[in-house]
């Protein structure tokens, strides 16, 4: 597998504090690859600086051989981003969303087939206000791959989320993978990075600490003599709870 | 501008001016508060077409002459009569409120026949307070005139010198006429301006535009689907608002339709520039709304929308010209009243260009996505 996505040295500064602080990585062609980090870290603003919505002041970002600083406009045809609120304007129908997200690359998409990919083709007709949570992030998601995009960026994407609607948004994330798009996520829950994601590096004041698939990074603090306290369970919390309540995804409005 | 960013224009076009037919809030402000604001100025302007005075009369003469006098009056389209006062102290009372202009007193020996003479005789008392002083001395001249016939049949006079006045023009602009430009000018202040700066920090806020600005959409493909909407939006409200006129306030309009529209599509395109410049920059509405008060309001009270300029002393006059919707009206008003062409309106659209360049400028170099 070649590597989609080439970060070097990457650096940003807001006034005197060193927000990214000489980030590198690289990210295979359909891999899931985590950000994780405190608040703070600096994990959206090196995102945001690979989806060329902030400048970059030093180090490089190149996509699929392009320097996102020195041809931002050709990137964006080749990124879809996922916000961390994903917002839109009222009054719109989700058919509509899909349609201007498309036409916004100058592209005219088969609207239904968009939908249909994330479950929420009976809500065509609804207004953007009227959909949950979890079918807001699911529209935001299909919107991102109006344009066939190379790489897929989601910031923090199952925040608020019922534990029904995470499970189908990592179905959802899973798929984009499928298709050969590499996936860069950040997020606060370990358990979603352990299933989803198959590196993760993990940052803290500007600087990436550690960086591997999730099960070396456990092997290697075992292997550092880490002892939890011994109380294992066959189950947790949320196996009851997924367990008396379904893994059905609810369409109502939360 | 290939096919591919113009279809961007038109679908950003096409959906988000369905929105504005969807969102009932948005479709006050753009047609139902001009129509309120129509039908204020045109209530107002309605009745000032006819010369008229509102008086109180109080006759303490019992001749028949006198009370055949009042009913004259009475009848007259130039007399409002207030039935209510009975007193001169009541009549004072009013006439400082201003609620009537005058008092008109006919005294108790008034159309008696004096027992030399052979006709009635006597002298009518117009009471007025010094706040009424032009509408009384009109007043006077009136009754005046009116005597001079009652005095014609009981005295064969012979006046060497008279005045005639004769009116031409048949066509001459009504109150309303003059004042619907200004309407006019209003709405397109509120469509243009006040729609862009409250809509832009909102989507600001909710990080829409920023969402946007991931895509490779660019600043003039989402300006021009504002402007197109816009243009359509505000030519549908104003062709409500000439409905109305034609139809409730009898509004003369000579020009040429087509050349009406295209001059008001330039217009709120140019004044939409201003909306777009203050709201792409601000970052929220608490920026963006004592800039717009202080762009607003002058070019509100100063460009003749609500009161006309030639009433402004002279200077004021030559400074508001040059502001740019001073033009528009000036332009709406020479097209609907006089019939006037493009042709001859060659000044106004000069300085329309010239703002329009200057505000597209500045619309584009502040525009932020967030």
């Amino acid at each position: 597998m070649t590597n989609m996505i080439e970060v070097r040295d990457l650096k940003k500064r807001y006034g005197d504090k060193q927000a990214v602080d000489g980030v590198s990585f690289s990210v295979k062609k359909g891999e899931i690859f985590g950000i994780l980090g405190p608040n703070g870290a600096g994990k959206t603003t090196t995102l945001e600086m690979m989806e060329t919505l902030r400048p970059i002041d030093s180090g490089s970002v190149i996509i699929d051989g392009i320097d996102v600083s020195e041809d931002p406009q050709k990137i964006k045809y080749m990124i879809g981003v996922q916000p961390q609120s994903p917002a839109f304007q009222d009054k719109t129908k989700i058919k509509e969303v899909i349609e201007l997200f498309a036409a916004a690359y100058g592209e005219k998409v088969d609207v239904m087939k968009f939908l249909r990919d994330v479950d929420l083709e009976e809500k065509a007709d609804s207004y953007f206000e009227s959909l949950s949570g979890g079918q807001k992030q699911r529209l935001s998601i299909t919107t991102a791959l109006v344009h066939g995009p190379k790489v897929f960026f989601l910031d923090e994407p199952t925040t608020g989320l019922d534990p029904q609607a995470r499970r189908h948004l990592w179905d959802l994330i899973e798929d984009v993978r499928k298709r050969g798009i590499s996936v860069i996520m950040t997020t606060h829950y370990m358990d979603e990075a352990e299933v989803l994601c198959d590196r993760i590096a993990v940052m803290d004041n500007g600087k990436i600490v550690a960086i591997d698939t999730p099960k070396n990074l456990i092997k290697q603090l075992l292997g550092r003599g880490f002892k939890k306290d011994q109380h294992v369970e066959q189950a947790n919390l949320e196996d009851v709870f997924i367990d008396l309540t379904g893994k059905g995804l609810r369409g109502g409005n939360e | 501008m290939n096919k591919k960013s113009l279809y961007t224009v038109y679908i950003f076009f096409k959906i988000n001016t369905k929105r504005v037919f969807r969102d009932k809030t948005a479709l006050f402000f753009t047609i139902g508060f001009p129509l309120i604001f129509l039908f204020v100025f045109g209530s107002l302007n309605s009745g000032t077409n006819d010369l008229s005075f509102k008086v109180a009369i109080l006759n303490q003469s019992q001749t028949s002459f006198s009370k055949d006098f009042v009913v004259e009056l009475e009848d007259s389209s130039v007399f409002k009569v207030d039935q209510d006062v009975s007193s001169l102290d009541a009549a004072k009372e009013k006439m400082s409120h201003s609620e009537i202009d005058a008092t008109i007193v006919l005294p108790d020996n008034f159309g008696a026949i004096a027992p030399e003479g052979d006709h009635p005789s006597g002298q009518i008392k117009v009471i007025y307070t010094q706040n009424n002083q032009q509408s009384a001395s009109a007043l006077v001249s009136l009754l005046d005139a009116q005597l001079k016939g009652v005095n014609a049949g009981f005295v064969d006079t012979q006046m060497p010198f008279t005045v005639a006045g004769e009116q031409i023009n048949e066509n001459s602009l009504s109150a309303f006429d003059y004042s619907f430009a200004g309407l006019l000018g209003f709405s397109i202040i509120g469509m243009g301006i006040f729609g862009p700066i409250n809509v832009f920090p909102e989507l600001k806020k909710m990080g829409i535009l920023r969402r946007l600005s991931t895509t490779p959409i660019k600043v003039w493909q989402y300006f021009m689907a504002t402007m197109v909407g816009q243009a359509v939006v505000g030519l549908i409200s104003m062709s409500i608002m000439f409905a109305v006129a034609l139809s409730v306030f009898n509004l003369h309009m000579v020009g040429n339709w087509f050349e009406l529209a295209a001059f008001l599509v330039i217009g709120v395109i140019t004044i939409l520039g201003i909306g777009l410049a203050l709201g792409g920059w601000a970052k929220n509405e608490r920026q963006v709304a004592p800039l717009a008060n202080i762009i607003v309001f002058p070019m509100m009270f100063l460009s003749g929308t609500f009161f006309p300029r030639f009433l402004m002393p002279e200077w004021l006059q030559t400074v508001s010209s040059f502001l740019p919707l001073t033009p528009i009206i000036d332009g709406i008003r020479l097209i609907t009243t006089e019939g006037r062409h493009f042709i001859d309106l060659l000044p106004q659209l000069g300085l329309i260009g010239a703002w329009l360049i200057v505000i597209y400028v500045i619309a584009f170099r502040v525009f932020r996505w967030e």
